[in-house]
């Protein structure tokens, strides 16, 4: 049966055709892009516990960063691995990036890495490594509790992973003072908190993206998680913990207008059902 | 020419092929989605070399001469043989040997999960010394509450008739609204996630691409 054309405004405010959605919404992210009125952003305590757990990581320890991400979700964890790395160059802690899951994650971290450690002249192998790709999960990590270099082998260039400066004195997962995951994939932080956090007693944090934190805050209220890192959101409040604003604070502003906008269709969308309904009920009467 | 400008454009083609499904289905879109699945599936294939077979299982074998790493594949190679009637048998003992590992590691791996969430779930409920009221009420009666409503909502054994089977109903109910208050935050942080991933590429789009021909663009945005 043929559908009747929207009679008044109130059914037409149910029925707007998703296009037309889909522009406004894009047409308020460029303007937000373009002329950010920029929010203020508060670190949340999850960010902070991120940024105080590197900060408390003891002198000769290793902070290791397991890059578990792609270029699906680049615009989230790209942002929070960057204002992570920032927060270690800052502090002035070592730390390795390595890659259990989603391989792309190797290279975009190193690049990452790369580009921020120009800034603060840190040179590879010294201050920061990258132990690259390790295929087997689970086992890569009841094996590195034991023994790192054997586990690792060669690093993302192909160098021996012990040979590199910073290594020398990192043996067993008892060299390492803080681990921090950033992914898009669950079931990370379950092997990580089953297999090193909890029997190593390893301080844990992460960094996830926006759909997959909500299911993560257990872990934080039963300390299993120092901290966390909530998607763009998190990324942001990073930023503004390290002092430098980027791509999280940008995303930010466009998205909590974007937001604004979702919140109002919504309204009118059910105002909508909700008077076309009285107005048949009256009818019937 | 600068060859970043040849990986910009087909970025930036990329992007609005696999975005036009938002007008509608149409084969230019499903095409750019091929390719990325086979781009990714590549790249597995070839880090996977790069960063494991070839230092652990290539060089071994064929520069240091240990031999008996021609072996790995053979053994590896006996999943195929869940194919052959005759010889499935051996195809069971590498599946059977991957499952217990599996198994194994997570037993082990229970315990320190889920147990400090469990004895974390017994907190005060009266004020002490170093728990003012504001807090246990805040907190901790809130947390009680809501868990053992939810635990009521999915307790099926005892029908929902008589005295204690209306307190269930009611307990049951309330820890519905607790449920769906919970998946109304999950899927509003969905949002979050997907509106990102979108504003990131029309950052790329933006910055990266028109930005680089429109310095006005890159500079607005910074």
């Amino acid at each position: 049966m043929e559908q009747r054309p929207p009679s008044d405004l109130w059914q037409r405010l149910q029925q707007v055709p998703r296009h037309y959605i889909y522009l406004l919404l894009s047409g308020v992210i460029v303007w937000q892009l373009l002329a950010p009125i920029r929010l203020p952003i508060l670190p949340s305590p999850p960010t902070r516990g991120v940024y105080d757990a590197i900060r408390a990581v003891p002198a000769g320890k290793l902070i290791v960063i397991s890059t578990d991400w792609d270029a699906s979700t680049q615009a989230e964890t790209g942002p929070q691995t960057r204002a992570v790395l920032e927060a270690c160059f800052q502090a002035g802690k070592p730390f390795a990036l390595m890659n259990l899951a989603s391989p792309m994650g190797a290279k975009l971290g190193n690049d990452i890495a790369v580009e921020v450690g120009k800034e603060y002249h840190a040179e590879y192998g010294m201050v920061w490594c990258n132990w690259g790709y390790k295929a087997g999960f689970t086992n890569v990590l009841l094996a590195m509790a034991r023994n790192i270099p054997k586990t690792m082998g060669q690093d993302f260039y192909g160098k021996p992973v012990a040979a590199l400066h910073m290594m020398q004195k990192v043996r067993t997962i008892r060299d390492v003072g803080l681990v921090i995951e950033i992914t898009g994939l669950a079931n990370m932080t379950e092997a990580w908190v089953g297999l090193i956090q909890g029997p190593y007693r390893i301080p844990f944090a992460a960094a996830y993206t926006a759909v997959m934190a909500p299911g993560y805050y257990q872990f934080l209220d039963s300390g299993q998680l120092e901290g966390m890192l909530v998607g763009a959101k998190g990324a942001a409040e990073m930023e503004s913990l390290v002092n430098r604003p980027g791509a999280g604070t940008a995303i930010m502003s466009a998205q909590s207008w974007a937001h604004v906008l979702i919140i109002a269709l919504i309204i009118f969308g059910n105002l909508g059902f909700v008077l076309t309904r009285a107005r048949e009920k009256g009818r019937e009467r | 020419m600068n060859p970043e400008i040849y990986v910009l454009w087909a970025a930036v083609i990329a992007t609005l092929a696999v975005y036009s499904i938002l007008y509608r289905e149409n084969p230019v879109s499903r095409l750019f989605e091929h390719v990325f699945v086979g781009l990714s599936a590549g790249y597995m294939l070839a880090i996977t070399w790069t960063q494991n077979l070839e230092g652990r299982w290539w060089n071994p074998m064929v520069h240091q001469r240990l031999w008996y790493w021609i072996f790995a594949p053979v053994v590896g190679a006996l999943f195929y043989l869940i194919y052959s009637r005759r010889l499935v048998w051996l195809a069971r003992l590498v599946m059977g040997l991957f499952f217990g590992t599996a198994a194994g590691t997570f037993f082990r791996e229970f315990f320190p999960l889920y147990s400090p969430q469990l004895y974390r779930s017994f907190k005060p409920l009266v004020a002490s010394r170093s728990v003012g009221w504001g807090e246990v009420i805040l907190h901790n009666w809130i947390f009680v509450v809501i868990l053992f409503t939810v635990m009521s909502y999915f307790f099926f054994s005892i029908p929902h008739e008589g005295r204690a089977g209306r307190v269930l109903a009611r307990t049951s109910l309330l820890g519905r609204w607790f449920l769906m208050i919970a998946f109304g935050a999950m899927f509003g942080n969905t949002v979050m996630a997907r509106l990102s991933l979108f504003i990131g590429r029309v950052q790329y789009l933006l910055y990266d691409w028109i930005g680089r021909y429109v310095p006005w663009v890159l500079h607005r945005g910074m």
